[in-house]
């Protein structure tokens, strides 16, 4: 992270020294809707709740093509089915012992101890201080070792050349990428595109953290679990019903 | 060996200044905002030489902090430097032969790898 | 003890040159499978985003652990101070550079993204295994290097002892390095056991002792040197208890993983349900990678002759293979435990297929290449290799 320290302090001088900034001065550009200029703090923990009881198999199809149309995925040409991108998938699971069949949506779990990051060589997989746990592709090698990693298969692989990529959401060749909890409507307080298409109370999204939100209340009061707790990964994404 | 390398960046920074004002394919926006007599780079020269850095800088600041201002964003460059195919009115890749970027770059023989997964033309709804 | 004469070979001959062209139309071949992988993508190989380490990894694998296993007969010369070995001790110390050269060199040219390998060397994620392998295996040549330059110098020859010594400890810590990249996904059953990265350190001992005879027997056969029968037996019964050893290890993990209760489900599928990882395992690892071998090394008919020695090293290294191809590849089919207790229907689960491609063999096969050439080119231009390794000779060694 030093490094980032540095370059802003460099960045810093050469603002002061030459006066290097863009004059928006009656030029509109891309105009956001808000902007955010803080850094994110751990102060806050995006998390998601996937009541599988509420989730019907019409949802999940529906979150999974939200999630293909705001980030631009599932439009590969050349790769086979094992080898196509899959940030979010449907599965299907029955209790052995009461044969109670649920559904649900499995993605990246934003673990809060994730192993991708720890097992990636270059620090290109990381975590927010939110929580959120993205790919920087800039830094990634394509070594793959934090797809060997994930306890949850949540991460893909590029495997052929992109083009027409979203503006928000650069993917490339090469490089690995998975589920960023649409980290770009987040930080525009937005909610993520696959909570956004599901009508039921089904998927809440929301700061983990945050005593009012209804993510937090409502975890309070029914069972929840994470997949595979016993890794003791901490999960930002969180089910009930199974 | 010292001497070598003020030699070879001196070169390397005055390659990039040979190109001030030939340069004629500045992009659809870039060029109407030029001609309109407003400024919008107050300093081209430096942002011709640091915009590697800039742009890296607030690369980290918005992956890593969650920092999305318009200052040095990459979309920002690419929605004023891409040209127009009049004909069937597509935008033109910035990275592709003859356009802005890869033209400069290729002047001061520069590679770039930023659009190996940045979009290369402004977002839909601009089209 | 310092009349060993070290030679460089003439390699003027016509099988000489064949030698190296050959290796380089390999290695020229891996090139071109590179650039095709690297301009169309991944898709053109068999991988997948379930099998994400295929063919190319089995081989970068095979020949990074061989290299340290490699090392081992210079270490037993100068570490534990036999000097029967010390004839041996620069080819081992070479063997293990050009073995490891070829291995990284199938790493790395199968990365997503090689445009970044500087990436990969200025940004370390010191909590990464991955990322301290990179410091291990760049050591290593450094150590190794400096290790052959105090053999070869005669003035340094008195520290060679010692750097011998960091040389086989930097090699011990290398080799464990390299099982816990596996010994770390504590997600995946298969890898998920303390025991993964002994394992490989014995994996090493074998298949770099298997690759070293067989480079010592065809170097001096092809140069026409006398190689006698002494060092060439105490190689083989080496040999033989490594694999042995190895054979053990691989007991030891299995019937660890088979008593406890959440690592059935793998041990299984390799097993006894597994297909063509299960007949691998049994017919390639165990069988022809393991008992054949030592049949032949240990068998009173088999055991003096020497092309049986040489047929030995070869099944030990293919069963080498076999035996990374059903961790790496095998581990990763067996889908991981997503729910405990509960069956998932659909959508994750599967046995997960993989169908090798030319290109990622080509890849493979190019570091095998890589590692032959270095070694042919450098005990051409050094002198690595005794003049003769007579039996009187080896024998005043020994006593000496
Ligand atoms: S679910 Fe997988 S990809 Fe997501 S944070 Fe956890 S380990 Fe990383
Ligand atoms: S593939 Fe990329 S993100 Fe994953 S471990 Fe390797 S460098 Fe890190």
């Amino acid at each position: 992270m030093n490094k980032t320290l540095n370059r802003r302090d460099f960045i810093k001088i050469m603002n002061a020294t030459t006066g290097v900034a863009i004059v928006a001065s009656g030029i509109t550009l891309t105009t956001f809707a808000s902007v955010s200029e803080i850094p994110v703090t751990n102060k806050k923990r995006w998390g998601l709740l996937i009541n599988t009881n509420k989730l019907t198999e019409t949802d999940i199809d529906g979150m999974i093509n939200a999630c293909k149309q705001e980030q631009g995925w599932g439009t590969e040409i050349h790769s086979t089915a094992s080898q196509k991108p899959a940030w979010i998938k449907k599965l299907k699971v029955k209790d052995k012992a009461t044969n109670k069949v649920s559904s649900l949506a499995l993605m990246c779990q934003h673990c809060e101890e994730p192993p991708c990051v720890d097992v990636c060589p270059t620090n290109a997989s990381m975590k927010r201080e939110d929580g959120i746990v993205l790919v920087d592709k800039h830094l990634c090698i394509g070594c793959r070792y934090c797809m060997m990693a994930c306890p949850y298969d949540a991460r893909s692989f590029v495997h052929e050349t992109l083009n027409n990529q979203k503006e928000h959401m650069p993917r490339g060749k090469g490089t690995v990428e998975a589920c960023t909890m649409c980290v770009h409507k987040v930080d525009k307080d937005e909610t993520p595109a696959c909570v956004e298409s599901v009508n039921s109370e089904a998927v809440i999204f929301g700061n983990l953290y945050d005593e009012s939100s209804q993510i937090n209340r409502t975890l309070r009061v029914i069972q929840s679990s994470q997949i595979r707790a016993d890794l003791n990964l901490n999960t930002g994404v969180r089910y009930s019903g199974i | 060996m010292n001497r070598f390398l003020v030699v070879f960046l001196s070169l390397f920074v005055s390659s990039v200044f040979a190109y001030i004002d030939e340069y004629v394919n500045l992009g659809e926006q870039a060029s109407s905002i030029k001609l309109s007599g407003k400024v919008f780079h107050k300093n081209p020269s430096i942002i011709r030489k640091m915009h590697p850095e800039f742009l890296r800088h607030k690369r980290d600041k918005t992956l890593r902090q969650g920092i999305r201002t318009n200052e040095y964003s990459l979309k920002g460059c690419v929605s004023c430097h891409a040209n127009k195919n009049k004909i069937n009115n597509q935008y033109y890749s910035v990275d592709k032969k003859g356009q802005f970027c890869s033209d400069c770059h290729k002047k001061v023989g520069v590679s770039f790898d930023c659009f190996s997964c940045h979009r290369t033309v402004p977002r839909e709804d601009l089209l | 003890m310092s009349n060993i004469r070290f030679e460089q070979i003439e390699g003027k001959s016509l099988g000489f040159y064949t030698l190296i062209i050959g290796l380089g139309i390999l290695i020229l071949a891996a090139l071109g499978s590179v650039y095709y992988v690297e301009h169309y993508g991944h898709f053109v190989t068999g991988m997948n985003n379930r099998i994400v380490w295929g063919m190319p990894h089995v081989f970068a694998l095979f020949l990074i652990v061989a290299a340290s296993g490699a090392l081992n007969l210079a270490s037993i010369y100068s570490v534990f101070n036999k000097k029967l070995y010390k004839p041996l001790s620069r080819l081992s110390g070479l063997v293990a550079l050009s073995l490891l050269a070829g291995g990284l060199m199938v790493l790395v040219l199968d990365l997503g993204r090689i445009d970044r390998l500087i990436v990969a060397m200025t940004e370390y994620n010191f909590k990464s295994i991955f990322a301290w392998n990179i410091i291990l295996y760049n050591g290593f040549f450094v150590v190794v290097a400096i290790y052959l330059w105090m053999m070869f110098e005669r003035r340094m020859n008195k520290f060679s002892h010692k750097v011998g010594l960091v040389a086989f400890s930097w090699r011990l810590i290398l080799t464990t390095g390299t099982g816990s990249i596996f010994g770390f996904l504590v997600a995946r059953q298969a890898y998920d056991a303390v025991i993964m990265a002994p394992m490989f350190v014995i994996m090493s001992f074998s298949f770099g002792l298997a690759s070293f005879i067989l480079i010592l027997m065809a170097s001096y056969k092809w140069t026409n040197r006398p190689l006698g029968d002494i060092i060439v037996n105490r190689l083989r019964n080496l040999l033989g208890v490594f694999v042995a050893a190895v054979m053990y290890f691989v007991a030891v993990y299995h019937l660890g993983n088979l008593y406890l209760a959440e690592n059935t489900g793998i041990e299984n599928f390799i097993l006894f349900d597994g297909g063509i990882y299960t007949k691998l395992f049994w017919y390639g690892q165990i069988i022809l990678g393991g008992i054949v071998p030592i049949g032949l090394i240990y068998h009173p008919i088999t055991k003096g002759d020497r092309s049986m020695l040489g047929l030995s090293s070869v099944l030990i290294i293919i069963g080498g293979f076999v035996q990374l191809y059903v961790i790496i590849i095998g581990g990763q089919a067996y889908p991981m435990e997503l729910f405990p207790g509960k069956e998932v229907l659909e959508g994750y689960g599967d046995i997960a297929q993989y169908l090798v491609s030319l290109p990622e063999i080509f890849l493979g096969i190019g570091g095998i290449a890589l590692a032959m050439i270095i070694v042919t080119f450098l005990v051409k231009f050094l002198a690595f290799l005794p003049e003769s390794l007579e039996d009187d000779l080896a024998d005043s060694y020994h006593k000496g």
